[in-house]
């Protein structure tokens, strides 16, 4: 395997490993906090704001991996 | 009715069938990481390590505050009391700024920061909605799609902002030494404290490096996303795959707009909770 082969592969696997947890956390992160609004539809505004606050968070991590990918192909 | 939908839909597929037989477009290469490439439009002398060139990502970012600014003028001159549509809209977006944003997750000092936290929610969002504006800064003038907010040095430069005002704001209300002090929680040990305290300093540079990437990544991904949906029709060579692409891509574009206002709302949001968690420190 030459170094070009390996970059790639490289970049690949670093985007999709690391999809595979931000993936999982955001689904549990949306679907707790729709049942948090279907039990309670009046904080559904306080919930909703959170919500997104956790997804920036928990979807950061996805896309360091897609800049550790970028690295990887154009940089390193 | 229903028979008449029937026929179109067959229509349909019939010309969709039909483009599989024409045969494939003339070869044409298109290098997707290209677009992000930047080349200088005007160029101008360096000054000591800052190269001061006019490129693309400057164009748009002028672009986008001469919106604002023009936008502000022309609502703030002719403000009704019964509003039109367009003054309906910037107000629903003023008072998403004031009540969504700062309102919600800011306990003092809203008055005060308001006015940043709304500036740079506008801004951001301003920024990634013109990026998925075709305008002809391509090669040779083509139409291309480019976001100022999909240049890592624009949006270091945005976190950077939020993280010097942050600082500002809880060493202006709490005093440099408690503000620095009230980062380890006083009642912990102090070992405890000691490792609370550079855990804590790590994590504001992180604030720093996640608050820029994150907003950097979205859009680049978002705009080669798109580029590569474009691109694919001239990889497969067939205008049947290039009409599917091309749904496709109708739907990827849909959900960029979707992604460029979610994006500029965290943005300000994060910087909200950041600058609120300065002032009013609960340890």
């Amino acid at each position: 395997m030459n170094d070009a082969a390996a970059k790639l592969l490289g970049a690949g696997l670093a985007m999709g490993l690391g999809a595979i947890g931000p993936g999982v956390g955001l689904g549990i992160l949306i679907g707790k906090a729709l049942e948090a609004i279907a039990r309670q539809p009046e904080v559904s505004g306080d919930v909703r704001t959170n919500m997104f606050i956790g997804i920036g968070v928990t979807e950061a991590v996805a896309l360091y991996a897609f800049v550790v990918a970028l690295i990887l192909i154009f940089v390193a | 009715m229903k028979g008449k939908r029937l026929v179109w839909l067959l229509v349909g597929l019939a010309a969709v069938a039909a483009l599989a037989f024409i045969p494939g477009a003339r070869k044409e290469s298109f290098a997707v990481a290209g677009e992000f490439n930047l080349e200088p439009i005007v160029k101008l002398p360096k000054l000591g390590p800052f190269d001061l060139s006019i490129n693309k990502a400057v164009i748009y970012l002028w672009l986008a505050t001469a919106i604002i600014v023009v936008v502000a003028i022309v609502i703030s001159r002719s403000l009704e009391v019964k509003p039109s549509r367009f003054q309906y809209a910037v107000e629903a977006l003023y008072e998403l700024a004031r009540d969504g944003i700062v309102g919600s997750v800011m306990k003092s000092g809203k008055a005060t920061w308001f006015p940043y936290v709304g500036a740079v929610f506008v801004f951001v969002l301003v920024n990634n909605l013109i990026g998925l504006l075709p305008l002809p800064f391509g090669e040779h003038h083509q139409p291309s799609f480019y976001a100022a907010t999909a240049n890592l040095f624009v949006t270091v430069t945005l976190a950077l902002f939020t993280f010097v005002f942050t600082h500002y704001a809880g060493i202006r209300k709490n005093g440099a030494l408690r503000y620095v002090k009230n980062w380890a929680p006083p009642t912990a040990p102090p070992v405890l404290k000691q490792i609370i305290f550079v855990i804590h300093v790590v994590s504001e540079v992180f604030r720093l490096i996640s608050l820029s990437v994150r907003l950097f990544a979205n859009m680049l991904a978002g705009h080669a996303i798109l580029g590569v949906f474009f691109a694919m029709a001239l990889i497969f060579q067939s205008y049947l795959a290039a009409a599917m692409l091309q749904g496709g891509s109708v739907l990827i574009y849909l959900f960029e707009i979707f992604v460029a206002v979610i994006q500029a709302f965290i943005f300000a949001i994060l910087s909200a909770v950041y600058i609120g968690g300065a002032l009013d420190q609960d340890h």
